[in-house]
């Protein structure tokens, strides 16, 4: 089988690759396009480290086909940051100390970022339901939530419960 | 994963034609929640694919007055638990899409995917089943429209022939005080795959209940109608007492196998208990005039 | 000492922002020139002779650059030692998912094509799967011939092995370790007691859960020597393991750790590296292998089953007569497993006068177990603390009164005869105690409150580390541990605390085998409490020769100086000062007149400090359907002194969260012939954000006399209660008992029909 010409957007920028019609996004991201960030914890679909934003929707890249993204708009967690400046999600998370091992963060800073462009003042459960796609195993995810809510109070001009000094 | 082929077909006929030429070796690819699954696993081992994922005319969502509402097979159940159309009287088919996998995967899996995979554990089939949703199928030959319950054959069977796609779902208009509910039961609160899953309908006329529809999902070969738990309440004054009596029926109809997921006994017990809530929220929802969510 | 509050301080980890770039690097995502990938032929019996291998059509499949059998490793051993030492199967497959053959290729689709072209002719045996069959006789064995125990993991987590015989008797049996620790006289003990409580405890095998699957990348060069980057716990076990397997000495291996997805204590024996170093040197190219999800889940290292027969005997006021228990370990095809520590914690949480315990090791079929964050301690506290809420309940005792009439101080005696070091199980219990959900819990339908307590002896190694001072006067540390839990966060603390600087200007350095002093591995919540020691040690000598430096340049004596502000400078005058940039330049360029400032620590801490943990939970059950909700979760620990409380925080809410992942969803699940019936995380029950609540923390300091600044060992104590805490409250809700783990939906239903009955 012949590779084929995958042109898509990426954080913004027009790229193209070379890819095997049976080869997922996820491994097109890795392997043919260079971004290693996005991660694959388990290429079923169940824990969400692959999570990017595809079309402005979150999405399992494991289970997407290369060719179908074609044309479209991707964006991964090396195009969260704002011209070298970390995402408020991004830093938010540093600041709490809501990442450990890191493995699973990639698909959780980008799915938090799916979910506040959705809703940007999520409840404390909405924040648990959006996230209850992406599994992580060392930090129990209360800090995640904590995270988000300080930058949810960001957002909406108040300032931020328990916020960390 | 297994190394198949990528065909991007331009409109619905052209993906039953690309069926057709090709012959035996084809899948259908809509989210790719089951499929992509089933060839990483290498337990389907297609030649090659067809991709529906750019073919508009299978995502259109839309309520076509006097028909019902329609339901492309690409539609994506993230778009269901979303849509507006869906609070009110079709609440019943969002109960369901709505716990599908999670946020990421409910924006991949689609309506169609759900039904043609067929597992018997699809959160869609029941509460369509229980809207009485019909299926519109192309086939190289034409188009033609079954019944949803009879749509399904077995575990990962469906009645569509091999050059032939699902284009979508009409949901008949339904009674004026009718109300609908779903409700499965999983370890987790999401991700996981039903152990038991119950669709229920009621319509009400003049204070009793002029009809019944009750899917089971997860208990069987296939999707199964809780057929004598419905006829007990067809015509009666509803109360707790004939809910109660209804749901013990549908437990006895259930045909349910253990497996790591469930035992024989527990889905049992389960499909009771399920038959009764969905009917008590589907009778409060009926009375309400058939506001859902 | 120094001014300087850097013990304490929130310090953000300085992986941070690499780690939410997603730059951070881990294994699978180095990609070498020219690397070939890697896939495992796994059987798909758990016992089984295999009559032939035929590789032919795999061999000639385009992009296919080496196939490898049993047969084609030098120094294969037909009956392996150890679990590392089974690369490829020889004769006889002993687990489902044991690997049969390996296949290298230009990507890695080409060698999963590859593997499907392999067929393998196996004479399916009969398996023992069910250790209590297992240890039958007659039961089918899983060694032909006794083979020593492989202690080096139990080693590397510093867990207890007093105790423990070895059996290597002349009749073949998949029995192959006993233990048994007595005291006093139980059965006059139970004639004695009011209150006897019998019961069988059981919890299966668990996958440690860690992110990111097990991968690797080995490469030879051309003078023979090997270079593996890994994601493991402890670069030098596995050089040392590497050296022992391939036959090579350690000199030519060079371990490169890359930053690693989680652990937990799995990624201490080397699984997946032997078989890419030999597929590397059959091909001359690099190989990369990286295990799939369902790989992870079948045929990895998960901790042990255990099944606990215990039977105590208390007297009306609360006093605890004995403890008599026979505890069964499987561990799966290789011996080695916390045998011991599930024994102790039985017998030794709370004042037992006599007690009888004994544990047997019982091999099957299964793939061979690896250690779980506090290996064996959540089983034993499991069994021991539902037996105390059980003898409290029945004897209308209050149940945290109970445990602090009995728990056990300084100076009591272990089961082994050591007594307990200094511990903060009683503060831990006190904690408990004051803490709203359990002071002001009042009886509601379908809801409960329950707690437990339990501990972790904690781990001791030799470590060093070193401190150097670079020319431009910033100070690195460089260890050899890896970092798995944040611990170079800790050290950079630990560091700047010594020195007297801000912790943001000391950067800390995991380096790789040929380059960093010896660490042990990343594992028995050693790290801060050994190596951090070492840290100290060093920073302090760096410290003591910059002063050195200093007191020539200012002319003053070193006990008249000291550091602050970048500069070194004279107490009381601050205009009599010298930078640490130009002391920096000075100790290193050219015709420079002192020597680099390189502070040097090495260590050996011999002295244990256990970490006591307990938790609560409140929880509502739906008792039609079984579902336990938990709505509020507090972890409590004393940890002697939190060098860094948003690090500890992290690590019992993320311990928390998997000790209740035991006690409610998590369960390895095997059929009869030893096929593993859940193989993908969405059968394998990990808890989600929705299935938490938010995990409440309090931190209890009760100095250790010998960890740096009073601390203790961190790491593994959070998970050890959490499965006992939530028995204990779904029982305070039902009124049922829940001995068998996970307590999945259908258990609660079926507990609740015998209830009525």
């Amino acid at each position: 089988m012949s590779k084929r010409l995958l042109t898509i957007t990426v954080n913004g920028e027009l790229t193209e690759a070379l890819v095997q019609p049976y080869q997922t996004l996820l491994e097109a991201l890795r392997e043919d396009i260079g971004l290693t960030g996005v991660k694959e914890g388990c290429s079923t679909g169940d824990c969400g480290c692959c999570t990017v934003i595809l079309d402005g929707k979150p999405v399992t890249s494991c289970l997407v086909l290369a060719l179908q993204a074609e044309g479209k708009n991707v964006r991964t967690v090396e195009g969260l940051d704002h011209d070298g400046a970390l995402d408020p999600i991004q830093q938010a998370f540093v600041r709490h100390g809501a990442l450990q091992c890191g493995f699973c963060i990639p698909g959780a800073v980008v799915m938090a970022r799916a979910l506040l462009d959705e809703n940007p003042s999520p409840t404390e459960e909405e924040i648990r339901w959006g996230l209850a796609g992406n599994l992580c195993r060392c930090t129990g995810y209360t800090k995640w939530v904590e995270a988000i809510q300080e930058v949810v109070a960001g957002l909406n001009g108040r300032p931020a419960e328990g916020a960390m000094k | 994963m297994y190394k198949f082929d990528f065909v991007a077909p331009r409109s619905p006929e052209d993906a039953v034609a690309q069926l057709a030429e090709r012959g035996p070796g084809g899948k259908l690819l809509a989210g790719g929640t089951d499929l992509l699954l089933q060839t990483k696993a290498r337990v389907v081992k297609p030649s090659y694919v067809v991709d529906l994922s750019r073919l508009a005319d299978l995502e259109r969502l839309e309520y076509r007055p006097g028909e019902g509402l329609w339901i492309g097979a690409m539609v994506r159940s993230r778009a269901i638990q979303l849509s507006p159309l869906f609070r009110g009287r079709f609440s019943v088919i969002a109960d369901g899409a709505g716990l599908i996998g999670s946020i990421q995967i409910r924006n991949l899996a689609t309506v169609g995917g759900n039904l043609c995979n067929a597992a018997p554990s699809a959160d869609v089939s029941p509460p369509l089943i229980a809207a009485a949703a019909r299926a519109e199928i192309l086939g190289p030959t034409g188009s033609r429209s079954v019944p949803l319950d009879e749509f399904f054959l077995g575990p990962r069977k469906t009645v569509l022939g091999p050059a032939e796609l699902l284009l979508g779902v009409l949901v008949p208009d339904p009674a004026p005080r009718s109300g609908g509910h779903y409700l499965r039961h999983t370890p987790r609160k999401e991700m996981d795959i039903a152990v038991v899953g119950v669709g229920s309908t009621i319509a009400l006329d003049d204070g009793r209940c002029a009809d019944a529809r009750i899917a089971l999902g997860a208990v069987g070969p296939t999707p199964l109608r809780a057929v004598r738990a419905e006829a007990a309440l067809r015509g009666q004054r509803l109360s707790p007492e004939v809910i109660d009596h209804a749901a013990r029926l549908a437990a006895e109809e259930a045909r349910p196998i253990s497996d790591v997921r469930g035992t024989v006994e527990f889905r049992r017990h389960l499909v009771e208990v399920l038959t009764r809530r969905t009917l008590s929220v589907a009778w409060q929802n009926a009375e309400q005039g058939g506001s859902g969510r | 000492m120094t001014d300087v509050a850097a013990i304490g301080q929130r310090l953000e980890r300085a992986d941070g922002q690499d780690k939410v770039t997603g730059r951070a690097l881990y294994v699978a995502d180095v990609k070498p020139p020219g690397v070939l990938h890697a896939k495992l032929l796994r059987s798909p019996h758990a016992h089984a002779r295999i009559r032939s291998i035929d590789v032919e059509r795999a061999k000639a499949l385009p992009g296919v650059r080496c196939v490898l059998t049993g047969a084609d490793l030098d120094r294969i051993e037909r009956e392996p030692s150890s679990r590392a030492r089974a690369i490829l199967a020889v004769g006889r497959v002993r687990f489902q998912g044991q690997p049969v053959a390996a296949v290298a290729a230009d990507d890695v689709h080409t060698a999963e094509e590859a593997i499907d072209l392999i067929e393998v002719d196996y004479d399916v045996l009969p398996a023992a799967i069910d250790p209590l069959e297992a240890m039958k006789d007659g039961a089918p064995l899983v060694r032909e011939h006794a083979v020593a125990t492989d202690d080096s993991e139990a080693l590397a987590h510093g867990s207890v092995t007093a105790g423990e015989v070895k059996v290597a008797g002349s009749e073949p049996t998949n029995i192959t370790s006993r233990v048994h620790y007595h005291r006093g006289d139980v059965e006059g003990g139970f004639a004695a007691a009011d209150l006897v409580v019998e019961q069988t405890y059981h919890i299966g095998h668990v996958h440690q859960g860690y992110m990111e699957p097990r991968a690797t990348i080995a490469a030879w060069d051309s003078q023979d020597r090997l270079t593996v980057h890994v994601s493991a716990q402890g670069q030098f076990s596995i050089r040392s393991e590497l050296s022992a397997i391939l036959g090579i000495p350690e000199s030519r291996i060079k371990v490169i750790p890359m930053e690693i997805g989680g652990g937990f204590g799995a990624k201490i024996q080397p699984i997946v590296e032997p078989i890419a170093a030999h597929l590397a040197r059959k091909t001359r190219r690099p190989v990369k292998l990286v295990l799939s999800r369902s790989e992870e889940l079948i045929a990895a290292t998960p901790s042990p089953e255990f099944i606990m027969e215990v039977k105590t005997g208390v007297k009306k006021d609360g006093t605890l007569t004995a403890v008599k228990a026979r505890v069964i370990m499987d561990p799966g095809c290789f011996p080695g497993g916390p045998l011991n520590n599930a024994c102790l914690l039985i017998a030794c949480l709370y004042k037992f006068p006599n007690l009888d315990v004994e544990g047997i090791e019982v091999l099957t079929h299964k793939p061979s177990q690896a250690a779980y964050r506090a290996p064996g301690a959540p089983h034993g506290t499991f069994a021991i603390e539902s037996q105390m809420d059980a003898m409290a309940r029945a004897l209308g005792l209050d149940r945290l009164e109970f445990r602090l009439q009995n728990c056990i101080v300084e100076g009591d005696l272990m089961a082994h005869g050591e007594p307990w070091p200094n511990n903060g199980m009683r503060q831990v219990l006190e904690a408990i105690a004051k803490h709203p959900v359990w002071k002001d819990r009042r009886p509601a339908p379908n809801r409960g409150v329950g707690f437990a307590v339990g501990g972790w002896l904690g781990g001791i190694q030799p470590a060093s580390a070193s401190v150097r001072m670079n020319p431009d006067g910033s100070l690195s540390v460089i260890t050899g541990a890896i970092d798995l839990t944040g611990t170079n966060t800790a050290f950079r603390q630990i560091a700047a605390q010594e020195l007297g600087l801000p912790a943001e200007e000391i950067a800390v350095q995991t380096a790789d085998t040929d380059s960093a002093p010896y660490a042990g591995t990343s594992a028995g919540s050693k790290v801060v409490y050994a190596v951090g020691g070492a840290v100290q040690a060093a920073a302090a000598d760096a410290r003591r020769q910059i002063l050195e430096i200093a007191s020539h340049e200012l002319e003053a004596a070193p006990a008249d100086l000291e550091i602050a502000d970048g500069k070194v400078h004279v107490k009381g005058a601050a205009e009599r000062s010298v930078s640490l940039a130009k002391i920096g330049n000075a100790s290193t360029r050219y015709g420079g007149k002192y020597e680099p400032v390189f502070g040097r620590g090495s260590i050996t801490v011999t002295q244990r400090s256990p970490g006591f943990a307990g938790q609560i939970a409140e929880v509502e059950v739906d008792p039609e359907t079984g579902s336990v909700s938990i709505l509020r979760y507090v972890a409590v620990q004393d940890v002697g002194k939190a060098i860094n409380p948003t690090l500890v925080e992290g690590q019992m809410q993320g311990g928390s969260a998997q000790g209740i992942g035991i006690g409610l969803s998590e369960q390895l699940v095997y059929s009869e012939e030893g096929r593993l019936l859940n193989p993908s995380l969405l059968d394998y029950r990990k808890m989600t954000a929705i299935d938490l609540p938010r995990i409440e923390t309090v931190i209890v300091e009760v100095p250790s006399p010998f960890g740096p600044f009073g601390a203790k060992g961190v790491g593994e104590p959070p998970i050890v209660p959490g499965p006992a805490a939530i028995a204990n409250a779904v029982r305070d809700a039902t009124g049922c008992d829940f001995p068998d783990l996970p307590i999945t939906p259908d258990r609660v239903v079926a507990a609740l029909a015998r209830q009525k009955e």
